[in-house]
């Protein structure tokens, strides 16, 4: 009697657990399995080739799957994180691909180059042409050398103008909130010089690329953070075009509450989470001065 | 009064979560009457697929923005509707497809390009071993 009645017990803990199963289903979404995103964004990252080709673009990526991989209780943004994550995914591959083939086109520019010079000259006193080249080519190598010492010394100057700080992933510019009205994505006077000499750092490197990054903090839902964070980052966005920074250099991400780089228990805290991070990609030209 | 008293605060820069929760409420009684459109996603979104179309992608990637502009026309139908959080993900969604148009566009073009590098230098090459067959 006893046994039966645990068993129709547990067969009716198990019927409602189903219940509550099949109910989650419509609600947050656990993610088990990877996702698709997380998948095709680990095989791009481990592509050495790609890789280092658009490095604002993969974090762009990463932040946006990271958002998609966190449990969320409304079905829609749940949604919607997703297919972004696929959609920052693809542009990252899509561009550093891009850039593959333009670095490859150099090569074949001068593979071209050399198989119409060597058509045209091969009757040529080679051994003379190949020696004036030479001098041309360790002169040319000095004044590189030169020209990119003082690119670096310039570089470093702006870099502290900027007050940015540069960290593994690229040059990080905070902007406080204190650049938005409360609850508002409109810049704010205060925001204006440190956003214009980041305009004309960017239009004096035009090689770089640049993440901006909403955050906020953890007062209000979910979403409405979200939309606000993506906001914010958008009028930094719309303001460096707007100064004539190339729209396509420009990549936002929304990242909501999720990325806290302080306790949103204080008030401090919650200040410094209230922010807009402006990342500028570290161009491979510039570490081969360093 | 009330605003002098909201103002004095703000000066202070005191309890931050009382202005907080003076928004709040702001927000929700905002919410009585229908909420704002998300002006600044849907421009984002059609900034970035005029951009797209002024880069020509049309020609490279025409799936992904006229995805692009589909998702746009929905959002901006959502918004008629009241439905400003559909509206507001549509629009994010939109740019983003944009984004994605000028990106694949840009791959192919640079890959047509190089192709067609490739084939004038393999031209070249052959003409090459074909005048100097003998010598090299």
């Amino acid at each position: 009697m006893n046994v039966s009645s645990i068993t129709t017990t547990r067969t009716a803990i198990l019927v409602a657990g189903l219940f509550l199963l099949s109910a989650c289903a419509t609600g947050p979404k656990a993610p088990e399995a990877p996702l698709d995103s997380r998948v095709k964004l680990t095989q791009l990252q481990s592509d050495p080739q790609l890789a280092t080709r658009a490095p604002v673009e993969l974090q762009a990526a990463e932040a946006a799957v990271k958002m998609a991989e966190m449990p969320h209780k409304d079905a829609e943004y749940a949604t919607h994180l997703i297919l972004l994550a696929d959609q920052k995914v693809e542009i990252a591959r899509a561009r550093a691909q891009a850039r593959q083939y333009q670095d490859q086109r150099e090569a074949l520019s001068a593979e071209s180059e050399r198989a119409r010079l060597d058509s045209r000259t091969r009757e040529a006193d080679r051994a003379r042409s190949d020696a004036t080249s030479a001098r041309a080519d360790a002169a040319s190598a000095r004044d590189e050398v030169a020209a990119s010492r003082a690119a670096r010394l310039d570089l470093e100057r702006q870099i502290a103008e900027l007050n940015a700080r540069e960290t593994d992933r690229g040059l990080v510019v905070t902007l406080g909130d204190l650049l938005f009205a409360t609850g508002k994505s409109d810049l704010t006077g205060g925001a204006r010089p440190n956003l214009d000499k980041l305009a004309a750092f960017l239009g004096e490197y035009p090689d770089r690329t640049v993440l901006i990054e909403g955050h906020t903090d953890s007062v209000g839902s979910e979403e409405s953070n979200y939309f606000l964070s993506q906001r914010r980052a958008e009028s930094v966005r719309s303001y460096l075009v707007s100064r004539g920074v190339q729209a396509n250099r420009l990549t936002t991400a929304g990242l909501g509450q999720g990325s806290p780089v302080a306790s949103n228990d204080t008030a401090t805290g919650r200040q410094q989470n209230r922010r807009v991070e402006v990342i500028i990609s570290n161009t491979a030209t510039i570490s081969g001065v360093n | 009064m009330l605003r002098q008293l909201r103002s004095v605060q703000a000066i202070r820069g005191l309890p931050v979560y009382i202005a907080l929760a003076a928004a709040g409420l702001l927000a929700l009684a905002g919410c009585a009457t229908p909420p704002a459109p998300p002006t600044e996603a849907l421009q984002a979104a059609e900034s970035a697929i005029s951009n797209a179309e002024q880069a020509r992608v049309a020609d490279y990637a025409s799936v992904e923005l006229s995805t692009a502009r589909q998702k746009l026309a929905s959002a901006n139908t959502a918004a008629r509707n009241d439905q400003m959080v559909q509206a507001e993900y549509l629009a994010i969604e939109a740019r983003t497809h944009a984004e994605l148009a000028l990106a694949r566009a840009e791959e192919r073009r640079a890959k047509a390009v190089n192709d067609d590098m490739q084939k004038s230098i393999d031209v070249l090459k052959e003409e090459m071993k074909r005048a100097t067959g003998a010598r090299q």
